[in-house]
């Protein structure tokens, strides 16, 4: 009876300890592409109040807080062993690990300060800083993501 | 644990406060020359410098793959020895107008010079000047390495035969003002159609498929369907989408432009009045619709059941 509980015991520890260390590399990558396509969103959306395309401008500080909380972290969604399967991240983005880490930085820089600059109401502060929050993205996928086939 | 700490800050202050500075054509300095201006809409640093091997600015040495060999693109500093300090200024109107080199020789049309001979006289008198100002490099030019049926430059002769006009661009007086200046600098200066029009096994543009996009652009790189076409083009673009995205390389979903057209983008188009991205936008949106889906199918997710 002692040894069928604790060899219960061992199984739900092995469960748990399975479940919150062992995640799979290709859900890390999901997980990743949906973290991207969500900021990409807000992205598309801000670019179409920012270019004045559509007139949602008291949405435009939500769309800058969503972008700025899903890029505080870029770097953590790429671990090591997370570089294999339906990716477009280059190799460059562990090989080159420091410089990748330098532009998710710039990444976080630039969101935050795009929430800031979003308060003023400044038209053309706003134009600029959604440029810089921009160009950040576009550098660091210009360095480390595959051409789109 | 002091200077630890000072150095952490340190680091942390560097990072987000420096620019990343990436290998890049610095902006221009103040008001653009219209030397300059035609420096930007067309492109000639992105190739005419060797980025990814730390090249200096147009000195040459970039390597574009193709289907007929790997071409190394020359330097255009005005070095005398190993640049292109000696020519003239007519040399450079016939080497750009004509695909010709000093010397007289046919130029690989890996030099999109189909699309540059488009430029006028003023433009290219202009560009010619602005060259004259960058700083000379001393770089020897890098020989190409071509399949052998490449290799002889008689081969060009009979593919400028069959495949180039030479000539500036002729305003369609049909046309509104605004569409010819977006013709003039989408098929001239921004030599668009030279990576977004197939070509066929000879090399030559595929004239059926203006715009419709390539499967093997530059370095094995997959070029979009440009035409306006709803399903494998952008004709579900917005005017505006366009010239957000050739201003600012973002796209109308929120991804940005592939490294490429950023280059293009960050380098060069983002730097032209918003008339001409709109004349641009105006012009990319009269083309004929062409069906041609060049990227891959997404693969189907696989189910349990599969």
């Amino acid at each position: 009876m002692k040894m069928q509980h604790s060899l219960f015991a061992l199984a739900v520890a092995t469960l748990v300890a399975g479940a919150a260390v062992a995640a799979e590399p290709e859900d890390i990558i999901k997980y990743r592409k949906n973290v991207m396509k969500a900021t990409a969103g807000h992205m598309g959306a801000t670019a179409a109040i920012v270019t004045g395309k559509v007139d949602y401008k008291g949405d435009l500080a939500d769309h800058a807080k969503a972008i700025q909380a899903l890029t505080k972290d870029t770097a953590a969604l790429f671990p090591k062993d997370s570089d294999f399967g339906d990716t477009e991240a280059l190799d460059a983005v562990w090989k080159k690990n420091a410089e990748f880490k330098k532009h998710a930085q710039q990444v976080k820089a630039k969101a935050d300060a795009f929430v800031k600059v979003v308060a003023t109401n400044d038209k053309a502060k706003i134009a600029n800083g959604f440029k810089e929050l921009n160009d950040s993205c576009k550098s660091c996928h210009k360095e480390f993501r595959k051409e789109q086939k | 644990m002091t200077g630890a700490f000072a150095r952490t800050l340190v680091a942390t202050g560097w990072l987000l406060a420096a620019p990343l500075l990436l290998a890049a054509d610095p902006p221009p300095s103040g008001p653009m020359s219209p030397g300059e201006y035609i420096y930007r809409a067309s492109g000639c640093y992105g190739c005419h410098t060797d980025e990814k091997g730390g090249g200096k600015p147009l000195a040459g040495g970039h390597a574009l793959k193709t289907d007929f060999g790997t071409f190394y693109t020359p330097n255009i500093t005005p070095d005398p020895d190993t640049g292109i300090g000696k020519w003239t200024e007519q040399d450079f109107i016939r080497a750009m107008r004509e695909g010709r080199s000093p010397a007289g020789d046919h130029y690989y049309p890996s030099f999109p010079y189909p699309s540059y001979t488009k430029l006028t006289d003023d433009d290219l008198r202009a560009l010619w000047q602005f060259l004259k100002t960058r700083p000379a490099v001393k770089q020897a030019n890098k020989p190409h390495d071509l399949k052998f049926f490449a290799r002889a430059r008689t081969f060009v002769g009979s593919w400028k035969a069959l495949y180039f006009k030479p000539g500036a661009y002729q305003p369609d007086p049909g046309r509104s003002a605004v569409w010819n200046r977006g013709a003039y600098l989408a098929e001239g200066a921004a030599h668009c159609g030279e990576c977004h029009t197939p070509r066929s096994a000879l090399g030559g543009i595929k004239s059926d498929m203006h715009f419709a996009g390539s499967k093997d652009g530059p370095d094995g790189s997959v070029i979009p369907n440009i035409t306006p076409d709803r399903n494998t083009g952008i004709g579900k673009w917005s005017k505006g989408d366009l010239v957000t995205y050739l201003e600012m390389g973002l796209m109308p979903d929120g991804d940005s432009a592939g490294d490429l057209m950023a280059e293009v983008i960050d380098n060069g188009l983002r730097y032209l009045k918003k008339e001409d991205l709109v004349a641009i936008a105006d012009y990319m949106q009269s083309l004929p619709a062409v069906e041609h889906a060049v990227h891959k199918p997404k693969k189907k997710q696989r189910s349990e059941f599969d």
